[in-house]
C-alpha cells in the first residue's frame, strides 16, 4: 500500500486551523456526552451551518470529533447518575455504577479514558491498514447474520449484571415486549399504540433507559432516605492504581478488537460490541461472580469496545459510502454539501479528505485523554453533593434530555412513566440491563428475522445455508449446549465419587 | 446525612415547576394577531417530521440560513421524527397561523403513507397553507452491478425477484410494486429502513434491485457498483441521460418525492406573501442551487396554488393505479 497519503494526511491535520477545529469537536462531543439525550446526531446536525463556512476536510474533522468524543462523555453520566445515554454505554453502568457507590468513580472513569483511548486508537490502525480489506465484511452481513447476532445478543444479555438467570431472563421478556411497541413495518398495521399517533415508531431508546436507570433508582433512594444515612459517597482516589491498570490490560485489548470488528456492521454494531466484550471477560474469568459487584474489567472491557467500534463505524461511510448509524448519516450530508461524494472513490479522489479525517483522530483521542483525565477529579466530586440536592438535579438533567430527542414533551411522560417501572422492578429485584438491552436488540432481531424469511420465502433452513449465518448458527448452538453439557458432566462425576 | 421533610418537598416542588414549565414550551404559542404587520416577531421555526441527516432534512437546513438572513429573524430546523412525518405534521395543524410555525411537507405522506394508515391519520394538503414548493427528487431502480440485471427485459427473464423498498408506504416502495405489476415480473417486496439499508441490501446481493432516491444512489452509480436500470420520472434526468425513465420503457409508473413549505391552515395572504418571497429569494442563491445540483434535485418552486393542483394530482393517480391493481401498500406481497 502507498504510504504517501497517509504521510500526507499528517500534514492536513497538524494544520493549526485544524488542530484548533479537532479540539472543538472533541471538546463539544464530550460536552454533549456527558448530557443524555441531546445525542451527537442532532448536535452535528446544528453545527452543519457552521462548517460551511471551513474547508470541508476541516468541517468533517469537527463533526467527527464529536461523534467519537461524545462516547468519552456519555461514560460519565453511566458511572457516577447511572444514566447511560446510549444503548452502547449500558453495559458499563453494572460495574461502574457499583463501583461509584464503593468509592471508585474515579478509577472506573480513569480506567474508561483509558480503554477508550487504547480501543480509539487501535481501531483507527485498524482502520489506516486494512480498511477496504474489512469494508466487505459488512456488506456480507445480510438480515439473516443480523438475525442470529440479535439471538446471541440476547442470549449474552442474561449473563449481564448481578441478578439469577430467571430474573435477568424476566427482564429481558419485559423488553423484548416493550420492543413490539409501534406500527408494525412490515404490514403496517398498528400493534399496542392505542391510536396514540407518538406511540407509531415505537418507543425511543433514550426515554426507556433514563427512566428504568436513572429515574427507577432515585426514586429508589428517596424511599430508602430516612432509615439509612449513609453519608456522601466518600471518593477515596482519582485515577486507577497499578494493580488495576494491569488488571484491565487484557480486557481492554479484548475489548478493542471484538469493538473494532463488531463497529463495521451498520446497525446494532455498537450496542453488540460493549454487551459482547462484557460478556466474554465475564466468560473468561477465574472469578465471574466479581462482575455486578464493581470488577474494573467490566467497565474496561465495553468502554474500549463501544470506542472502538465507533471508530471502525466510520470505514463503512469512508470505504462503501454508507453511514453505519444516525451521526453518520449526518456526517455524510455534511460531505454532500460541502460537494464531496462519500463513496467507494473517495480515497482515490480525495485522499486528503480520507487521510485528512482518519489521523486527525489520532489526534482527537489524545486531546480527550488528556482532557477527561484531570476533568474526572473534578467529575466524581458530584458524588460528594447530597442527594438532595443531586437527585432533583439529575431528575432535571433526564427531563430535558428526553425532550430534546425530538422535541416532544410525550418522551417526558414516558421517562415518568417508565421510572416508575424502574422503581417497581428495583423493589421485586428485577435489574433494568437486561430489559433495556432485550429491547434494544428485540427491534434488531425482528425486523432482520422478517427480512430473513421473507428472503428465504418463508424457509427457516435458509440460516444454515449462507455460510457467515450457518458459522453463527453453530457458535449460537454451542453458546446454549455447552453449560448444559457442563453441567450434566459435573453432576455425572459427581455421582461417581459418591459411588 | 437527613434532611427536613420541608427541604424534601421544596425540591420536588422545583423539579415540578421547572417539569411545567417544560411542557408549556412545547405547547406553542396561540391567540397572536394574525395581520402580516407585525410579522416576523420572533424567530420562525421549521420543522422536519423526519431525523437529522435525511434528504428532508439537509433540504430545510439549506433553506433556513438564507431565509433566515432574509427575513433578519432566527430560522431553527426542528426535527420532530414519527410516522413519516405525520406526527410533525398533525401538531403543526393544531398551531397558530400566525407564520411563526412552518413544515417541510413531503408528497410521499400526502399521497401514499395516506394510502397506508387509518383515515383518521391521513393528512390532507387541504389542512394546511401551501407557501411555496421546493424540489423533486427521482426515484431510480438499482442493481448490483455484477448481477448482470441491466434493463427491464433481464429483469423480466430473471425469474422471482426480491426487492428492497426504504419502507413501508414510501415511493420506493410505489414504485417497485407498480413497475412489477405492469411488467408481470415476479418479484416479493423487502421493506428496509430508509435509502441506506436498501441500497447495502443491494451491494452486499442480499436482495437483487431496489428503487431508491437518485441522491442516494448517485455515488454509487459513479463509481460503477450498481447499475441504473429505469428512473421513475416524468423525463430523463440531465444527470443520468442515458437511463431511460420507466414510462420509455413502456410502463406508466411515474413516481416521483417532492417537497414543500406549509404552515396552518388560514393563514393571512400577507403572511404568505411575505415568506414566499423570501423563500424564492433563498432558492436564487448559488449556495443553494448547487446544493440542488449536488444532491441531484430537480427545483419545483411553484406557488401555493400550483403546487395544490399538481400534488393533488399525483394524489389521486396514485390512488387510482394502486386500486387498479389491486397492489396493496400495508403489506408485504
Amino acid at each position: 500500500m502507498d504510504f504517501a497519503p497517509v504521510i500526507d494526511g499528517f500534514g492536513v491535520v497538524l494544520q493549526p486551523e485544524n488542530l484548533l477545529f479537532c479540539l472543538i469537536g472533541v471538546t463539544v462531543g464530550m460536552l454533549i456526552g456527558v448530557l443524555p439525550g441531546l445525542g451527537p446526531a442532532a448536535t452535528v446536525a446544528i453545527l452543519l451551518p457552521i462548517t460551511l463556512t471551513v474547508e470541508p476536510v476541516t468541517a468533517i474533522i469537527m463533526l467527527a470529533g464529536i461523534f467519537y468524543g461524545a462516547q468519552y462523555g456519555g461514560t460519565i453520566t453511566s458511572v457516577l447518575l447511572r444514566l447511560p445515554g446510549e444503548a452502547s454505554s449500558v453495559v458499563t453502568v453494572f460495574d461502574g455504577y457499583a463501583m461509584a457507590r464503593q468509592g471508585r468513580a474515579g478509577a472506573a472513569l480513569g480506567i474508561a479514558a483509558i480503554g477508550s483511548f487504547v480501543g480509539g486508537t487501535i481501531a483507527i490502525i485498524g482502520l489506516t491498514f486494512f480498511a477496504p480489506l474489512v469494508a466487505s465484511f459488512a456488506l456480507d452481513f445480510g438480515p439473516p447474520e443480523y438475525t442470529i447476532l440479535a439471538l446471541l445478543g440476547i442470549l449474552l444479555v442474561a449473563s449481564v449484571g448481578s441478578g439469577t438467570l430467571v430474573k435477568a431472563l424476566i427482564a429481558a421478556g419485559i423488553g423484548l415486549l416493550l420492543a413490539t411497541i409501534g406500527r408494525d413495518g412490515f404490514t403496517g398495521s398498528e400493534r399496542f399504540t392505542f391510536d396514540v399517533l407518538q406511540l407509531s415508531d415505537g418507543i425511543d431508546f433514550v426515554p426507556i433507559a433514563m427512566g428504568v436507570f436513572g429515574l427507577g433508582e432515585i426514586l429508589y433512594n428517596l424511599e430508602d432516605r430516612n432509615n439509612n444515612t449513609k453519608a456522601p459517597t466518600k471518593v477515596t482516589k482519582v485515577l486507577p492504581s497499578k494493580a488495576e491498570i494491569k488488571q484491565s490490560s487484557g480486557a481492554i485489548g479484548r475489548g478493542s478488537v471484538i469493538g473494532f470488528f463488531l463497529g463495521i456492521l451498520p446497525g446494532g454494531g455498537a450496542v453488540l460490541s460493549s454487551l459482547a466484550a462484557y460478556a466474554y471477560e465475564k466468560k473468561c474469568s477465574k472469578n465471574p461472580e466479581r462482575f455486578g459487584q464493581g470488577a474494573i474489567e467490566g467497565v474496561a472491557a465495553p468502554e474500549s469496545a463501544n470506542n472502538a467500534a465507533a471508530t471502525s463505524s466510520f470505514i463503512p461511510l469512508l470505504t462503501l459510502g454508507i453511514p453505519a448509524n444516525a451521526t453518520i448519516a449526518v456526517i455524510y450530508g455534511a460531505l454532500l454539501i460541502q460537494g464531496v461524494t462519500p463513496g467507494p472513490q473517495l480515497v482515490e479522489d480525495n485522499p486528503d479528505i480520507f487521510w485528512g479525517v482518519v489521523n486527525s483522530m489520532y489526534i482527537g483521542n489524545v486531546f480527550l485523554l488528556i482532557m477527561s483525565i484531570p476533568l474526572i477529579g473534578i467529575f466524581v466530586k458530584i458524588l460528594q453533593v447530597r442527594a438532595a440536592i443531586l437527585a432533583p438535579i439529575t431528575v432535571l438533567i433526564t427531563l430535558i434530555g428526553a425532550y430534546t430527542i425530538a422535541n416532544s414533551v410525550f418522551d417526558i411522560f414516558l421517562v415518568c412513566l417508565f421510572g416508575a417501572i424502574g422503581y417497581l422492578m428495583k423493589k421485586v429485584g428485577l435489574e433494568p440491563g437486561p430489559l433495556v438491552l432485550a429491547f434494544v436488540l428485540g427491534v434488531l432481531l425482528e425486523t432482520a428475522l422478517r427480512r430473513s424469511l421473507i428472503l428465504f420465502g418463508g424457509d427457516p433452513t435458509g440460516f444454515i445455508g449462507r455460510p457467515i449465518s450457518g458459522t453463527l448458527v453453530a457458535i449460537l448452538v454451542a453458546v446454549i449446549a455447552f453449560p448444559l453439557i457442563a453441567k450434566l458432566w459435573k453432576s455425572k462425576t459427581k455421582q461417581k465419587e459418591l459411588v | 446525612m437527613t434532611t427536613s421533610p420541608t427541604r424534601r418537598l421544596r425540591a420536588l416542588a422545583g423539579v415540578a415547576v421547572l417539569a411545567l414549565g417544560l411542557s408549556a414550551c412545547g405547547g406553542g404559542n396561540l391567540g397572536s394577531d394574525d395581520s402580516g404587520e407585525n410579522f416576523p416577531d420572533g424567530a420562525i421555526n421549521l420543522t422536519v417530521g423526519q431525523d437529522p441527516g435525511g434528504s428532508t432534512d439537509l433540504i430545510a437546513r439549506a433553506l433556513a440560513n438564507p431565509v433566515s438572513d432574509d427575513l433578519g429573524v432566527e430560522v431553527p430546523v426542528l426535527n420532530r421524527p414519527g410516522a413519516n412525518g405525520a406526527l410533525a405534521a398533525k401538531e403543526l395543524a393544531s398551531k397558530s397561523a400566525n407564520g411563526q410555525e412552518l413544515m417541510v411537507m413531503n408528497l410521499s405522506l400526502v399521497a401514499i403513507t395516506s394510502l397506508t394508515v387509518p383515515e383518521d391519520d391521513a393528512i390532507n394538503l387541504e389542512d394546511y397553507t401551501v407557501i411555496t414548493g421546493i424540489s423533486e427528487d427521482d426515484y431510480v431502480l438499482v442493481s448490483n452491478a455484477d448481477s448482470g440485471l441491466n434493463t427491464i427485459d433481464d429483469l423480466k427473464g430473471a425469474g422471482a425477484l426480491n426487492y428492497a423498498t426504504t419502507g413501508t408506504g414510501t415511493g420506493s416502495q410505489l414504485s417497485s410494486a407498480l413497475l412489477f405489476q405492469l411488467a408481470e415480473i415476479d418479484g416479493t417486496a423487502v421493506p428496509f429502513d430508509g435509502g441506506s439499508p436498501a441500497l447495502t441490501a443491494v451491494l452486499g446481493n442480499q436482495v437483487d434491485v431496489a428503487s431508491i432516491q437518485l441522491g442516494e444512489a448517485m455515488p454509487q452509480i459513479e463509481a460503477g457498483t450498481i447499475t441504473p436500470i429505469v428512473t421513475f420520472a416524468a423525463d430523463r434526468n440531465e444527470f443520468l441521460d442515458d437511463v431511460p425513465t420507466a414510462v420509455e420503457e413502456g410502463y406508466d409508473v411515474e413516481v416521483a418525492q417532492a417537497r414543500a413549505i406549509v404552515g396552518p391552515k388560514d393563514m393571512s395572504q400577507d403572511v404568505v406573501d411575505q415568506l414566499r418571497e423570501a423563500f424564492t429569494k433563498a432558492f436564487e442563491t448559488d449556495a443553494y442551487t448547487s446544493f440542488n445540483e449536488q444532491n441531484l434535485l430537480r427545483p419545483q418552486e411553484l406557488d401555493g396554488d400550483e403546487l395544490t393542483e399538481v400534488w393533488n394530482q399525483s394524489v389521486e393517480t396514485y390512488r387510482q393505479l394502486t386500486e387498479e391493481y389491486g397492489i396493496d401498500l400495508g403489506s408485504t406481497e
